[in-house]
């Protein structure tokens, strides 16, 4: 025992001196608030989140461990397909649609242009605005009778409709909105990026005889794909957790209501409006497993068409 | 200069961090300031989510402060929107931290009695001298009587009644409502103003999808019902539920009523406050607010709820003070709860004008609070009213009621067909619940 005491107390003294303790705990110190917040705000309650999928949890998170009971319920749930359904309707059209605007903004305002700075600033404004407040307006924008959408096809001769009670267009509306929203931001990124492509494979591109749409395709695209990747994971992760434009949007009388619900809604619902947080926390874990799946997918086959060099 | 501007940043940066954190440190001194400086005073919490009500809320704690020298009562505000009241209050009593008195309402009421959150008041208000059974209305009662113990103070109700614009009317030549209208008077009526030609985006009322207000008044007073006693299976294939549900549909139909789309993305009160509307039910407790609408304070009024299949039909519900039961001072606690149900400090109440009080002597005070206008339809039959079924599973089974009804206020599909379905979805909601 002493022997061991000893030996351990050698290789603590001979592997840190005093003065990288010193730093040990300076660095400690520095990455605290981001580790506590981590821990507290994310890790403790993602395990929480866990074992009440496995519980019937009520309202005073009074648990009952009720096994696969959440599981086996939520695989028999029409609700959940459904609300898959509409989520991944929603991810498949805005991160596309919203990725090829912002590489054609971004592509626009890296132009020498007069006050680009100014236009940078107006598709920046959506990401910086309260979603609650942005949802709001356009859901004024949409209103049937007294709508400025309306109003506009009406100046055109077009009949103009309920645009969010209609089964049929109700969540097309919201992605519109959604992808005005995200625009600016991925545009600053996608910006970004197009700012460290050096200027000279342009010049030799040019010089070669490569017009402006060759030398987009050929140079810009392929040399923005890294961070075109990073654009399109964060906006698929958002697209699947999108929740506040729907939920400001569109109310429960809406005829729309089932054709707009998405997962997070669901699971919204579930742990707030019916006190089922068991429930809840199993299409949390759901959620989460189609997430990682489709991002660990996205990893596998950047390696097809994301370009490092 | 680069470096002495990331100096600055890091500085300022600072310096906000040091704020928050003294702030932070402040505050808390401030309560132990209070705690220490009031030496004895024993401190209980309140908790309520109305902003309109606060300064009536703040009058009764000031008159009860005035009482009690050694109870010092803090309110704690916490908004109803998007169920943050609940959601802290849950979090909070399972801390161990919920105000010691709260209100609460009767979609809670069973759940927050099972998670045993509430204190039975049974002996408390036995022993006092609140005579509830003489002063409360027993509809108001009811709502927070389980297993025949007592889990709240009924603090207010709220019913319905018929709301007209009279400058709508006086345009179209047309007679105002009055109280002893029937539903058939009201059907003819609204017809009347649609046949004098009202301006294009107005209609004579709304039949917007709204249990509360419209469609269960009429189905109760039909004789049709929603939940039964057991509370195991729901009464939408009743014929006489539906008739009650259909009389709003066939005001859709006749286009005496904007379709339900519109008043999706209009609400009809937005729609009666900007002068689109002729008539429209609204509870009591929108009074305040259509009141502080300059666009039309002055041209409204209401008249009661018209009668239909020979009945006064309404549904009350309305508001309790419950006691929380991990509370660390349940006597002041108790003893403040039971105070608010007394006639002086339902009176308070009243003459704040925002609510019913539900106390039976100090009902009158609200109509008093606006002479100007028939505030009595909202009293008048009260008695008679029918209590909002509710059970634990309430949020899930109005969110399905909704979903479906939806289908038959749109008429796509027919009533008989939706509520088939309706009852199937509800009395499984309600196995779920029982289990």
């Amino acid at each position: 025992m002493g022997d061991m005491t000893k030996s351990n107390v050698k290789t603590v003294k001979r592997k840190a001196t005093r003065r990288e303790k010193k730093e040990w705990v300076a660095a400690y110190i520095f990455i605290a608030p981001l580790v506590i917040g981590l821990l507290v705000f994310y890790i403790y309650p993602f395990i929480q989140n866990f074992w009440f999928s496995f519980n019937d949890v009520n309202r005073f998170n009074i648990t009952t461990f009720t096994g696969l009971e959440n599981y086996k319920n939520l695989i028999k749930d029409k609700e959940l397909f459904q609300t898959l359904g509409n989520t991944l309707k929603y991810v498949v059209i805005t991160v596309p649609v919203g990725l090829a605007l912002s590489i054609l903004i971004a592509t626009l305002l890296n132009t020498k242009i007069r006050g680009t700075s100014i236009y940078r600033t107006i598709y920046f404004l959506p990401s910086v605005t309260m979603s609650v407040a942005i949802a709001l307006v356009w859901k004024w924008i949409y209103n049937g009778e007294f709508g400025i959408l309306n109003s506009i096809l009406g100046f055109f001769g077009i009949e103009g409709q309920n645009w969010l009670s209609n089964p049929k267009t109700a969540l097309y509306m919201v992605m519109i909105v959604g992808i005005w929203m995200t625009v600016g931001y991925n545009m600053i990124i996608l910006l970004a990026g197009m700012q460290g492509i050096s200027r000279s494979y342009y010049e030799a591109a040019a010089i070669d005889g490569a017009g402006p749409f060759k030398r987009f395709f050929s140079i810009t695209i392929p040399m923005l794909t890294p961070t075109i990747f990073f654009v399109m994971i964060t906006s698929i992760i958002s697209g699947f957790q999108v929740f506040d434009t729907i939920y400001m949007m569109i109310p429960k009388t809406s005829l729309a209501y089932e054709s707009t619900q998405t997962l997070v809604m669901m699971f919204y619902r579930y742990a707030f409006d019916y006190g089922q947080k068991g429930y809840a926390a199993a299409i949390a874990i759901f959620i989460f497993a189609i997430i990682m799946l489709v991002t660990i997918f996205q990893f596998i086959m950047q390696k097809k068409w994301v370009n490092y060099d | 200069m680069k470096k002495s501007i990331k100096r600055l940043a890091t500085l300022g940066l600072l310096a906000i961090m040091g704020a928050t954190f003294l702030t932070a440190c402040g505050k808390k001194e401030e309560n132990k300031d209070g705690g220490t400086a009031t030496g004895k005073k024993t401190t209980i919490t309140f908790g309520i989510w109305d902003e309109k009500q606060r300064p009536t809320m703040e009058n009764l704690v000031s008159a009860y402060e005035a009482k009690n020298n050694n109870v010092n009562v803090e309110i704690q505000l916490t908004p109803y929107k998007g169920g943050e009241y609940w959601t802290k209050l849950e979090a909070s009593a399972t801390g161990g931290t919920a105000p010691d008195v709260f209100w609460l309402n009767t979609l809670h009421a069973e759940s927050y009695k099972d998670g045993g959150i509430l204190l039975d008041l049974t002996d408390s208000i036995a022993k006092s001298d609140l005579k509830l059974e003489d002063n409360y209305p027993k509809a108001l009662i009811s709502m927070y009587q389980f297993d025949g113990k007592m889990y709240a103070i009924p603090k207010d109700f709220d019913t319905n009644a018929l709301w007209y614009n009279k400058a709508i009317f006086d345009k179209a030549g047309v007679a105002y409502p009055t109280d002893d209208w029937t539903w058939d008077d009201l059907v003819a009526t609204a017809k009347k103003l649609k046949d004098a030609g009202l301006d294009a985006g107005t209609y004579p009322i709304a039949a917007p999808l709204d249990f509360q207000t419209d469609y269960y008044p009429t189905i109760y007073a039909n004789g049709g019902w929603i939940l039964n006693d057991d509370k195991t299976e729901t009464g939408y294939e009743d014929p006489k539920t539906q008739e009650g549900i259909q009389i709003w549909i066939d005001l859709i139909n006749a286009g005496l009523s904007p379709d339900l789309a519109t008043m999706t993305d209009t609400s009809a009160d937005a729609m009666f406050e900007g002068g689109k509307l002729a008539m429209v039910f609204a509870g009591s407790y929108m009074t305040p607010e259509y009141m502080s609408n300059d666009a039309i304070n002055k041209n409204v009024n209401l008249v009661e709820f018209p009668e239909f299949n020979g009945i006064e039909p309404n549904i009350i519900n309305g508001l309790g003070y419950a006691v929380y039961s991990g509370s660390k001072n349940k006597e002041a606690a108790v003893d403040f709860a039971l105070w608010l149900g007394s006639e002086e400090a339902m009176k308070i109440q009243g003459e704040g004008g925002a609510v019913i009080s539900a106390r039976n002597d100090a009902q009158q005070y609200f109509a008093a609070t606006n002479p100007d206008l028939n505030l009595a339809a909202y009293t008048n039959h009260s008695d008679i009213a029918f209590p909002l079924p509710v059970c634990k599973s309430s949020a899930e089974l109005y969110d399905l009621e909704a979903n479906q009804l939806k289908w038959a206020y749109s008429g796509e599909k027919t009533l008989a067909d939706t509520c088939k379905e309706l009852k199937a979805g509800a009395d499984e909601i309600l196995n779920k619940m029982n289990k």
